[in-house]
């Protein structure tokens, strides 16, 4: 029973998601179950989260508990975590500090915390991608150097000061960029990877759905 | 080896002299933007607009500017605006705050003018159940007043009652609005998205699912001239020009030393 | 059943349902009024023929009918690294992804976890699997055991193997990164959905000296691990990988069907570009138009 009830699950809410896209939902029953199989993903969604918490709380308070090594830094986690969420789960009825609204804890500890330290985590980006770029672009062979001279193209069309540059060529060369790499090349190449990777995805449902691929179970 | 801090410093140097020595371009306006800009001028004044904020605060100097732009021209053509978010962190905030400070500049009333859903979990079972009832996803607005309760609400059902979606993102959520939204429910869809996802997006312009594209920090200044609202975005090309220049020069240095220390191995191997 | 005319087991098809949901058979009625949306027929032949071949290919393969299958350089280099790891004494990171477990993509990255697992557990290699969701901390956890398990190693797994570190995209990558820096694994395996942190991660192995393997269905990503890494399995590749790594035929069976399905695929392009330019080709356009 253990091995068969999550394939069964899995197959029927696939089979009635897929197969509800072709019934008109106001006419039939398996139009209406779609609706209902998805707020029961929203539900069981919401529950995740709280499963999340349980987990960081009973990993990180064991290593506390022990004083495994890095133990303040697992302290700091857990009083991060609290110091953040409580405020933000009592009613704003309460006090303002209260809730998640503009002027409350968990506002400004986002907005003045959180939120910087996620946009340098993202900046930091530029430094990695200069260093990429410079270790990754060279003219080894044919291809490479195509490879190349599109991104050199690119990342001067993407910048004023760049497309000013390109314009000395010839009014035309931004929109050839455009017209001819951006929109022939590029969007060939994506629908390419996009169209396969969906046919891919496809097949892989259709081996969950039929109970050929289990290894996401724990069952190989 | 190399040490990759000097290319990090070099960068930083980059990033930082545009701020003390502020200059500004000119910014050429792409097909793409201008096909987004004249989708929403065609729209009958009052058109009912849904504009997304599903981003995270990481990304908010790409995103952002495009929020901003994208409100200035629809509080100015009198659109009413239903705001949404699919990031349970900082999208439901970032909606409210960037909402709130636009509408106030242009006289807009909240309930009346403009509605902001928030967030809910699960964006699949959101961005379909919305097709059929957005009370039924949303029964309450961000502030938990009953959508029932603002006069806005009253004429918005589903996506029918809506003339355009504005998806501004940094992840991949804009292929649900494409795949889900649009192509099951029709309504035409334009969006703002980070400038490493636009590429991807180009396939989805010539094939008529997305109506219009801003990509990046460059696609936000090509929106700021189109709506003449200078904002963030026209200020930042400086330095992404600069960035940009100083990654092309690398990248020929690089290959100088390349090929010399090619030359070099032939000449010992000869 | 698989004779008869594909339209006849439609209809056949249409009909059960039907009696299965006492309705009246509308199948005169067309567009929004009817039970059955008539104007997404052509989705429904498409998943259906899509099922049929499918399901016929696993059957030969079930048959014993050789298949062909061509290598796959970065699947190849796993067991490579994962040695290389062992020669070193050194472990193996393996990330499925940052996305829950509804993405298809986790999915893939999972199953391909299990049979990493299977090669850790037999060379006795440490393995660290950090991730972003609860659910695929306990999916995760279950696919390690398991391989470890069916391998004879149970006593060499650990539940702290797999962990979860945290929900937020960026901390995720810096813990990520700190695990990097600080445990020099040497291998590291991406396989999953990847965003923004993409390079974040592939750049600071590449400066810790790590042999790495990403593999991932997010074109926006590609670029970023095919410069920073030593493999890159795009697309399609990341859900093949799991039935690559297996060697089962039911699993390869399902690789062929796709492959097909891909021709017809490029059949349809082709034919399309060329009645398209032609100027006849909007009937034939029609059909693959999906009644909204």
């Amino acid at each position: 029973m253990r091995r068969v009830a999550p394939v069964i699950i899995a197959f029927l809410s696939g089979f009635v998601t897929v197969i509800s896209f072709c019934f008109n939902p106001d006419k039939t029953v398996l139009g209406g179950i779609e609706p209902r199989v998805l707020s029961w993903v929203t539900i069981v969604g919401g529950f995740t989260l709280l499963l999340g918490v349980v987990s960081i709380t009973r990993v990180n308070w064991q290593a506390v508990h022990r004083k495994k090594e890095g133990w303040p830094y697992k302290f700091l986690t857990l009083v991060a975590m609290y110091v953040m969420a409580v405020p933000a789960m009592l009613p704003s009825s309460w006090s303002p500090l209260f809730g998640d609204a503009e002027g409350s804890i968990y506002d400004w500890l986002f907005m003045h915390i959180d939120a910087p330290m996620m946009g340098t985590m993202f900046a930091m980006l530029a430094f990695y991608i200069a260093s990429a770029a410079y270790r990754a672009f060279r003219a080894r062979n044919p291809e490479s150097t195509l490879l190349l001279a599109a991104a050199v193209l690119v990342m001067l069309w993407r910048v004023p000061m760049g497309e000013a540059f390109l314009r000395l060529f010839g009014e035309n060369v931004p929109g050839f960029i455009n017209t001819y790499l951006m929109n022939g090349v590029n969007a060939a190449v994506q629908r390419g990877i996009v169209i396969g990777a969906a046919l891919g995805a496809a097949s892989m449902s259709l081996r969950i759905m039929l109970g050929i691929e289990r290894t996401y179970m724990g069952k190989g | 080896m190399f040490d990759r801090r000097w290319i990090y410093l070099l960068v930083a140097l980059a990033v930082i002299f545009p701020l003390i020595v502020p200059a500004t371009f000119k910014v050429h306006i792409t097909p793409e933007a201008r096909q987004l800009f004249d989708a929403i001028e065609a729209l009958p004044d009052s058109s009912i607009v849904m504009l997304t904020f599903d981003y995270y605060p990481s990304t908010l100097a790409e995103t952002e500017p495009i929020s901003v732009a994208a409100l200035h021209h629809l509080f100015r053509k009198d659109c009413r605006v239903l705001t949404m978010t699919t990031i349970p962190l900082g999208g439901p905030s970032i909606a409210e705050r960037v909402t709130r400070a636009l509408a106030k500049e242009h006289g807009k009333v909240y309930g009346v003018d403009y509605v902001n859903l928030g967030f809910k979990y699960n964006y699949v079972a959101v961005l379909k159940g919305m097709g059929t009832s957005i009370e039924a996803i949303y029964p309450m607005d961000n502030s938990s007043t009953p959508l029932s309760e603002l006069p806005m609400m009253e004429s918005i059902r589903n996506y029918d009652d809506i003339s355009f979606i504005f998806v501004v993102s940094d992840n991949a959520i804009v292929d649900y609005w494409i795949s889900i939204v649009n192509a099951e429910y029709a309504t035409p869809v334009g969006i703002g998205v980070t400038a490493v996802s636009a590429p991807k997006y180009y396939a989805f312009i010539s094939s008529g699912q997305v109506t219009g594209l801003l990509g990046g920090m460059k696609g936000a200044a090509e929106y700021e001239r189109l709506v003449k609202a200078e904002g963030m975005a026209l200020k930042g090309m400086a330095m992404q020009s600069l960035v940009h220049l100083l990654i092309i020069a690398l990248v020929i240095i690089g290959n100088i030393g390349f090929f010399a220390s090619r030359r070099a191995r032939r000449r010992a191997t000869a | 059943m698989h004779r008869l005319p594909l339209k006849l087991s439609l209809v056949a098809a249409y009909n059960l349902v039907l009696l299965i949901l006492g309705s009246e058979p509308a199948l005169a009625q067309t567009t929004v009024d009817s039970v059955f949306r008539w104007d997404r027929l052509n989705a429904m032949i498409l998943l259906v023929v899509f099922s049929v071949v499918i399901l016929l290919y696993i059957k030969w393969a079930k048959e014993g009918k050789p298949l062909f299958l061509r290598k796959i350089p970065g699947l190849e280099a796993v067991e490579e690294a994962v040695g290389r790891a062992t020669e070193m004494g050194r472990p193996v990171l393996f990330i499925p992804g940052i996305q829950e477990l509804d993405e298809i993509e986790t999915i893939a990255g999972v199953s391909i976890l299990g049979r990493v697992a299977k090669i850790t557990a037999q060379y006795e290699t440490p393995l660290m699997v950090p991730v972003r969701y609860p659910l695929v901390l306990a999916a995760g956890q279950e696919v390690v055991e398991q391989a470890y398990t069916e391998m004879g190693k149970h006593d060499a797994y650990s539940k702290d193997m797999v962990r979860y570190v945290a929900g937020e995209q960026f901390a995720f990558a810096a813990t990520v990164n700190g695990i990097m820096v600080r445990e020099r694994p040497a291998a590291n395996i991406f396989m999953g959905v990847f965003a923004a942190e993409s390079l974040l991660l592939a750049e600071t192995g590449n400066a810790a000296g790590s042999i790495q393997i990403a593999g991932t269905a997010r074109p926006e990503q590609l670029p970023f691990f095919i410069a920073a890494c030593d493999y890159t399995l795009m697309g399609e590749e990341l859900y093949a990988a799991s039935a690559y790594l297996s060697h089962e035929p039911l699993m390869l069976g399902g690789l062929k069907g796709q492959d097909l399905i891909k021709i017809l695929i490029v059949i349809f392009i082709v034919v399309g570009v060329i009645l398209v330019t032609l100027g006849i080709g909007d009937t034939f356009y029609g059909w693959f138009d999906l009644g909204n």
